[in-house]
């Protein structure tokens, strides 16, 4: 069927054997091992099109191998070896199996060579995903995870819609770089804007990430929006109005991560902020640009798990992740502490850290292009990043007012895994050589230069002074238990009480139309028995009398007319 | 809260990690306020640098001196007292949204491992 292996089948397989295998550390070092396999079988993929079939008709390509789909590839088997290596300890086959065909899914996925293999990856990142918030087993986490399936279904059946139309229109599935224009290529970019959480489409993100398990949500975190980033930068690089929609991507979500008090929701809306700079890269479209978009998505899954991990082990020892509940855990959890703040160092592109290599290409491609605005827009995001990642996260959550709380440090395992995260993540900072040799263009880039560090410094330190003073004069908003009205609140308290209105006045009307008729049928009923029953007016016996009478009346009153 | 008052003294040093003993100097407010001192030094610097070496700039503003700092304070105190106000319009009760959310429930305690320094 295929002259090479495709990656996504390691995963399938393994996802199959992995039951037969006993629950414990057998089946946790097996799932380590399809991440090695594949991340090996990706390495060696030959450029091409490769595992082209035809299915029902239709031009199947499995793998499209250049540059752009296997750095994906690479770093998606990365991440699902590091979030496999964070869930070690889970027991549960459900969470073991579905990490597996959800990381599958997101490869097979990145190599889709066209657009109904691509659907097909589409929809199985979607169910796949889901049971890692299922498996939180509450109430709550069953209709966030219904509300979550919905939307991401939905992406796919727009994605398919498009796909169909796409083929009317060119003849071909063939997933290339597209134009927008046609009702086809509108469906396809907005099934992929959901997925990367477009402004007023992100809501999912920030519902959903929180409610998932303490493991689900570091792989969560990985591969449904990076996949997005992929999609749009294969079918849509340079595409102008990317720019804008990145923009405000990078900046209303860090006014929700100020006051979000659910420190993995924090983060939910700094990752997208972060999807916000490379969806930037993509509009802007330049070489430099979509590297940056590529290596930025490369490192920013690796800090973004890394403190969605951190938080997950301050979870797993103190059962909450609530800024208002937590402080003061530095003592206790030392090294948990350390390689948040390591996470956080990269997610603000300290130099030495991993997204000051990254995120500045994005920068430097937007300036260079002349969109000034934008770039003072990044460099604002970049700021506030700083402030609710970089300093709210590991303050709150370590430092801060004491909470009294005194847990143990996390697991071996999950020590390992972001102490493995935070090598990657300071190795790409100190030395970015090998992950720029990744990139899908050839692009001579300097990070460190004394004008980019010194000006990074002055942003990020300045950021710090303002938090420090805003923290003393206690002008910054306190933590509280508290949820903010964001977009969702349209379809989750609006559209309901607008149905529940309608509903009502619409049971009303119906009511008052029967009743209205029913009356009207009735008097109608009574009229006619009135007249035609057995004592009604034209049914009684009158008398011959009357009758001639009346006939006399007619006859004088038809000879009056006639003769006047 | 009065609770972490009359916890705090019964850590025993012994029982916290190694780490965690050497770090416990954070615990003095005096040397918060050192890393404050520090701070505001470091940002001194930081914006005297800007006299002291040749800006490659690309935007007219960036000639500005010390503007990435100005922008960073700036911006980020903007930031946070936007976030300040917009929170009294779009805060809720925790509950706002329970049973459809998980936002007042308890994570499930048999998915945890909840241990502190003692056990």
């Amino acid at each position: 069927m295929t002259d090479l292996f495709p990656p996504f089948l390691v995963y399938v397989a393994g996802a199959i054997l992995l039951p037969f295998i006993p629950n414990g550390n057998p089946r946790a070092l097996f799932s380590l091992l399809i991440p090695i396999i594949s991340a090996y079988l990706i390495w060696f993929l030959p450029d091409g099109l490769h595992g082209q079939v035809v299915l029902a008709g239709w031009d199947i390509t499995l793998l499209r191998v250049d540059k752009l789909s296997t750095i994906f590839g690479l770093i998606f088997s990365l991440a699902a070896f590091l979030g496999l290596l964070y869930a070690w300890h889970i027991r549960d086959t459900v969470q073991q199996t579905t990490s597996l065909l959800y990381a599958g899914a997101a490869i097979g996925a990145v190599f889709a060579g066209d657009l109904i293999s691509l659907f097909i990856f589409w929809e199985g990142t979607a169910i796949a995903s889901v049971f890692l918030i299922w498996a939180r087993r509450t109430e709550g986490a069953y209709w966030t995870g219904l509300r979550y399936l919905i939307i991401q279904v939905g992406s796919g059946v727009v994605l398919l819609a498009g796909t169909v139309l796409h083929y009317q229109d060119t003849g071909s599935i063939t997933f290339e770089a597209m134009t927008l224009g046609s009702v086809a290529t509108w469906a396809i970019f907005l099934a992929f804007g959901v997925k990367c959480a477009f402004p007023l489409l992100h809501n999912w993100l920030q519902d959903s990430y929180p409610a998932a398990t303490v493991t689900g949500t570091v792989i969560l975190s990985a591969f449904t929006t990076k996949l997005a980033i992929y999609a749009l930068a294969r079918g849509f690089p340079g595409t102008e109005l990317l720019i804008y929609i990145g923009a405000t991507m990078t900046l209303f979500p860090i006014f929700y991560a100020v006051i979000e008090n659910d420190l993995r929701r924090v983060l939910a809306y700094s990752l997208n902020n972060q999807l916000g700079f490379m969806v930037v890269g993509i509009g802007v479209g330049t070489p430099l640009a979509l590297n940056g978009t590529a290596s930025h998505a490369f490192a920013h899954i690796l800090y973004k798990a890394l403190l969605f991990m951190s938080m997950g082990a301050v979870l797993f020892r103190t059962g909450t992740v609530k800024g208002s509940e937590l402080g003061g855990l530095y003592k206790s959890m030392p090294l948990t502490m350390i390689f948040c703040v390591i996470g956080a160092a990269s997610i603000s592109a300290f130099p030495l850290f991993s997204g000051f290599v990254t995120k500045s290409l994005i920068l430097s491609a937007s300036v260079h292009e002349g969109h000034y605005i934008v770039w003072g827009i990044l460099l604002f995001a970049s700021a506030g990043v700083f402030h609710h990642s970089g300093i709210k996260i590991p303050y709150f959550a370590f430092f801060a007012h004491d909470s009294g709380l005194r847990p143990k440090e996390a697991p071996w395992n999950m020590l390992l895994a972001m102490g493995i995260t935070s090598v990657f993540c300071i190795g790409i900072g100190v030395y970015p050589e090998p992950l720029y040799a990744l990139l899908p263009y050839d692009v001579e880039y300097v990070p460190y230069t004394t004008t980019h560090v010194i000006t990074q410094l002055q942003l990020l330190f300045f950021s710090a002074l303002a938090f420090t003073v805003l923290m003393k004069t206690g002008i910054y908003p306190p933590e509280m238990r508290l949820v903010n009205l964001d977009f969702d609140w349209t379809y989750r308290k609006l559209a309901p009480a607008i149905i529940r209105r309608c509903r009502t006045l619409f049971t009303r009307i119906w009511g008052g139309m029967m009743g209205a008729s029913s009356t009207a049928l009735n008097r109608g009923f009574v009229a006619l028995q009135k007249a035609h029953s057995p004592q009604g007016s034209l049914a009684r016996a009158w008398p011959t009398g009357t009758m001639v009478l009346w006939i006399a009346v007619l006859l004088g009153v038809t000879l009056i007319i006639t003769y006047i | 809260m009065s609770d972490d008052m009359n916890q705090k003294p019964d850590t025993d040093p012994a029982s916290l990690p190694w780490l965690g003993r050497k770090l416990l100097w954070l615990d003095d407010m005096k040397n918060v306020d050192r890393i404050v001192y520090a701070l505001f030094v470091v940002c001194a610097g930081l914006f005297a640098a800007d006299f002291f070496y040749h800006k490659h700039i690309t935007v007219e503003i960036e000639a500005v001196p010390g503007f990435y700092a100005l922008y960073g304070f700036f911006m980020c105190a903007a930031l946070v007292i936007c976030a300040r106000a917009l929170r009294v319009i779009l805060k809720r009760p925790e509950d706002y949204y329970a049973p459809h959310d998980i936002e007042s429930e308890a994570y499930p305690e048999d998915q945890l491992s909840r241990k502190t320094i003692n056990d």
